[in-house]
């Protein structure tokens, strides 16, 4: 048996093991396992090595997790080799927090009020001698 | 895909750092551990997963989403994971040629020397067997390592490593086989398993 037929032999089995082998095909499979030596050696491996679960195990139970350093050093390299200009550039929006900038305005909005309210020319003040100074006579008659 | 994972790659696109911080976080756990497992270095790890991460980011635009992006992700990992092996393997026989070169050159007597420092803490009694295991999975070669290390450490699918690695089912199953057989004869070589 060459290596590649032996390939499709161990994808048979092992599908065969799974139950995912389709049924048409299964009776032809079972029958090779009755008369074939070598199916039946790869199908006791394949047993073997599927109920091998120490293995497995041990190897999932030791997980390898990042150094705590690894977003700031991979951070830093992308900032080093791109100059600062990897990432996309930031708008005013992006650095200033909304909150922030909405307070600012809504200050500068009051002290503009402020300022108009307690100005002579400001035209929130109502002007009383101007509203009463309508009716007097700019001109004096002749 | 999520609405989450569609906004991260949104946000991925526009080039936002926020976006890359995040999915660093998501990720790094397992690509470091893929890396740790196919390179058998911690600090080659290292090395090889923050490539990963700055070819992600750089080549966003290339994902189709025709696959989940944690696939295409682990995908990105095995290759940069590959070419890393390939290129030490290279460096390796230069530099074990230049050796060669060298010490021929210098004194005849250091030709019987061996190139490699032997280390006898291995052949111990008390080896844990996650070190044997670690060294085992080291020697596999570099496709049959691929599968051992997606399918028996980080649990994927029998599909998700056909998309990985863009094998068919078959020949997936059968490296595995082998790996799976080649582990085996390792361990009991050390009277393990």
């Amino acid at each position: 048996m060459t290596q590649e037929e032996e390939d499709e032999v161990i994808a048979t089995l092992s599908d065969y093991l799974d139950g995912t082998l389709p049924t048409d095909t299964k009776p032809a499979v079972e029958a090779k396992l009755a008369s074939d030596a070598d199916y039946k050696r790869i199908l006791g491996e394949l047993k073997e090595t599927t109920a091998d679960k120490e293995i497995s195990a041990v190897l999932k139970a030791r997980k390898e997790p990042a150094p705590a350093s690894f977003m700031q050093d991979v951070t830093e390299t992308i900032h080093k080799r791109s100059a600062g200009r990897f990432f996309g550039r930031k708008t005013f929006g992006d650095r200033v927090p909304f909150s922030a900038l909405l307070v600012v305005a809504v200050l500068g909005l009051v002290a503009i009020a402020y300022i108009l309210w307690s100005s002579q020319t400001g035209s929130l003040r109502v002007d009383k001698r101007k509203t009463e100074g309508s009716s007097v006579e700019v001109v004096p008659k002749p | 895909m999520s609405e989450l994972e569609q906004s991260l790659l949104r946000r991925l696109r526009e080039r936002d750092e926020r976006a890359f911080r995040e999915l660093v976080e998501q990720h790094r756990d397992r690509v470091y551990n893929i890396c740790y497992r196919m390179m058998g270095s911690r600090t080659e790890a290292e090395d090889v997963a923050q490539e990963v991460f700055i070819a992600v980011f750089k080549t966003i635009e290339s994902f189709r989403e025709e696959s989940k992006f944690s696939t295409w992700l682990y995908r990105v990992s095995v290759n940069h994971c590959k070419n890393r092996i390939k290129y030490l393997a290279r460096r390796h026989d230069r530099d074990r040629d230049e050796l060669d070169e060298n010490s021929a050159g210098v004194n005849g007597a250091v030709n019987g020397m061996p190139v490699r420092i032997a280390q006898p803490d291995r052949a111990l009694e008390g080896i844990q067997m996650e070190e044997l295991l670690r060294e085992a999975v080291n020697s596999l070669d570099e496709e049959h390592r691929t599968v051992v290390v997606l399918r028996d450490i980080e649990d994927l699918s029998i599909e998700e490593i056909c998309e990985i690695t863009d094998l068919p089912d078959g020949t997936v199953k059968s490296r595995l086989h082998r790996a799976r057989l080649a582990l085996r004869k390792k361990l009991q070589k050390h009277g393990m398993s």
